[in-house]
């Protein structure tokens, strides 16, 4: 396959920017143009919900590169430019505006947009939401020591919300439709050590409630929940979770079902056309299945990976997947493959915060989460891999190295 | 001005092991790789983990918070989220005593 010699990357942000990165690393000397809709050069979304959100990293820190590295490297960067249509026959990509730009590849990197229920009241001001930098400002605003808000939904994003608004002072009511926080992933049992985690540090929980509806004349001024509580505040945050932003490819004849559908060369069926990192539903050859994740380093790898792959040289991405959340002084980091699983493994104390657990699906470990446990969650990497079972009881012994637990021809 | 201190005993940090010491309260890690120590801040660059809590694998030291990799010898960046490179020292062993030029 020759290469080709003008790439388009759709989104700038932390995947397309990989992508174009990696594409001059392997010494790709063609036409790079990265296009994303943000105003802003690549930024990561990680510090939005954290220390950005409290004020105490400046917007230039989070920047994923510097300004000149784009000039440097010779990647055209046009932000601002919001792509409507890839069109994979033609070749080329319709830009808001008219202009239409020729390409021989083209990389999808249009992550997720914030999901919207249809609750009423969600549009009033003073409800807030959070994916980009424009919206972390936005919060930034009404954020003031004594001020009361609400938060709805603790998944990862609204529970880093909950924390960095508390950090500030702002006093928080959290409304959860689950048991406990991050219920969904992590289950009941961490779940409610997460539960304690926000509870010490003064949020009020409502578990097992949803929100029926935002009230107030011209802004918001209480949620009212569907058992009927009625909870008062300045202003509310919303964190229901992600959709795929995978409209650029609508009538191109690629497969979208749950994002963009790609196999483990991050091809999508339609000869050209590759997507990767939050938009990507991806097939994982370590897992055999496909699967969508909306992590930061499922976007670097990812997006490398694409690069090498639109160059021929792809190898098949096989990345464990792995993300973090901090909140406070917990250092929360999950790895593996979200799976239902019938066994939990502790390793350390739940009540210290300071474990790892594994999820044990048929005694193999699909998956694992640590609080302030980094270093044994990484060594736990070979093993979510291995896909082998393990010794229940060697798993929970503190004095087990992990990576000893994985026979050597299956090491990572 | 710079000068050498003396932070531990040379085989207090074996190879593979990296120790952390403190040097004027600020913290420094010095990493034995293969027989050769090597002195950098302890303190990741990407957002203030202790990187002795983590792995070395070879000249690798692995933080533990978002597994940012540096290159123990020149502290270079090898692997995200980190972006700044880590500052490091020059060691020397006098005797029994490692030292850090601080
Ligand atoms: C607040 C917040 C905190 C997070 N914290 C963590 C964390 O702690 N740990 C972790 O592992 N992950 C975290 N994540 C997730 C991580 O940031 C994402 O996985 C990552 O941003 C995905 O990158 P992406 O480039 O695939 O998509 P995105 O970052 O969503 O970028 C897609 C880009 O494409 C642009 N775009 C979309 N459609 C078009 C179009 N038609 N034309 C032009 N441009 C378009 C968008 O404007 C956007 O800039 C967090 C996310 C958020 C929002
Ligand atoms: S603090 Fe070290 S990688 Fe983030």
């Amino acid at each position: 396959m020759p290469a080709p010699s003008t790439i388009a990357i759709v989104g700038a942000s932390l995947t397309g920017a990989s992508a174009a990165a990696t594409l001059r690393e392997e010494g790709f000397d063609g036409r790079v143009v990265l296009l994303g809709a943000e105003p802003q050069l690549p930024y990561d979304r990680p510090p939005l919900s954290k220390a950005y959100l409290r004020g105490a990293t400046p917007f230039e820190k989070t920047l994923l590169r510097p300004a000149e590295f784009y000039r440097e490297k010779e990647i055209e960067l046009r932000l601002s430019t919001t792509v409507t249509r890839v069109d994979a026959e033609k070749k080329w990509l319709e830009l808001a505006g008219g202009e239409r730009l020729d390409f021989d590849s083209v990389l999808v990197a249009t992550g997720g947009r914030n999901r919207r229920f249809p609750i009423p009241g969600l549009d009033l001001p003073g409800v807030y939401d959070l994916r980009t930098v424009a919206d972390a400002d936005r919060i930034r605003e009404v954020i003031a020591p004594g001020r009361r808000a609400v938060v709805v939904g603790l998944g990862f994003i609204g529970a880093e919300v909950a924390g960095s608004l508390r950090e500030c002072g702002v006093e928080v009511v959290a409304i959860e439709p689950f048991k406990t926080p991050l219920f969904r992933a992590l289950g009941e049992e961490i779940g409610r050590v997460v539960e304690g985690l926000h509870r010490d540090h003064g949020v009020d929980m409502i578990l097992g409630d949803a929100v029926a509806a935002f009230e107030g004349s011209g802004r918001v001024e209480r949620v009212v929940t569907t058992s009927g509580r009625r909870v008062e505040c300045d202003f509310a945050v919303f964190g229901l979770g992600i959709e795929p932003a995978a409209e650029v490819v609508a009538g191109s004849g690629v497969r979208v079902d749950n994002g963009i559908v790609v196999d483990e060369l991050c091809r999508t069926n339609v000869p050209g056309v590759f997507a990767a990192g939050d938009v990507a539903n991806h097939y994982h050859p370590v897992c055999a299945r496909p699967m969508r994740v909306e992590h930061w380093q499922n976007g670097v790898k990812q997006g490398a990976a694409a690069a090498r792959s639109m160059l021929g040289r792809g190898q098949p991405y096989d990345e464990v997947h792995w993300f973090w959340s901090d909140q406070y002084d917990a250092n929360i980091q999950y790895a593996g493959f979200h799976a239902p699983w019938d066994q939990v493994v502790v390793r350390g104390s739940l009540a210290e915060r300071k474990f790892l657990a594994f999820f044990l699906t048929a005694g193999r470990v699909e998956s694992a989460v640590a609080i302030n446990q980094g270093r044994d969650l990484r060594r736990a990497f070979s093993l979510i891999r291995a896909r082998l079972p393990v010794d229940p009881a060697r798993l929970a012994d503190p004095q087990v190295d992990l990576r000893t637990l994985v026979p050597a021809e299956k090491t990572a | 001005m710079a000068r050498f201190v003396t932070v531990a005993k040379a085989n207090s940090v074996q190879p593979g092991q990296v120790l952390k010491v403190e040097i004027d309260n600020f913290p420094v890690a010095v990493a034995n790789v293969g027989g050769t120590f090597h002195a950098f801040d302890d303190t990741c660059t990407h957002e203030d983990c202790s990187l002795a809590d983590g792995d070395l694998e070879q000249h690798k030291i692995i933080c533990p918070c978002h597994f940012a990799e540096f290159d123990v010898r020149n502290g270079a960046v090898l692997t995200p989220p980190a972006t700044v490179p880590l500052k490091v020292y020059p060691v020397r062993v006098q005797g029994s005593d490692l030292q850090v030029e601080f």
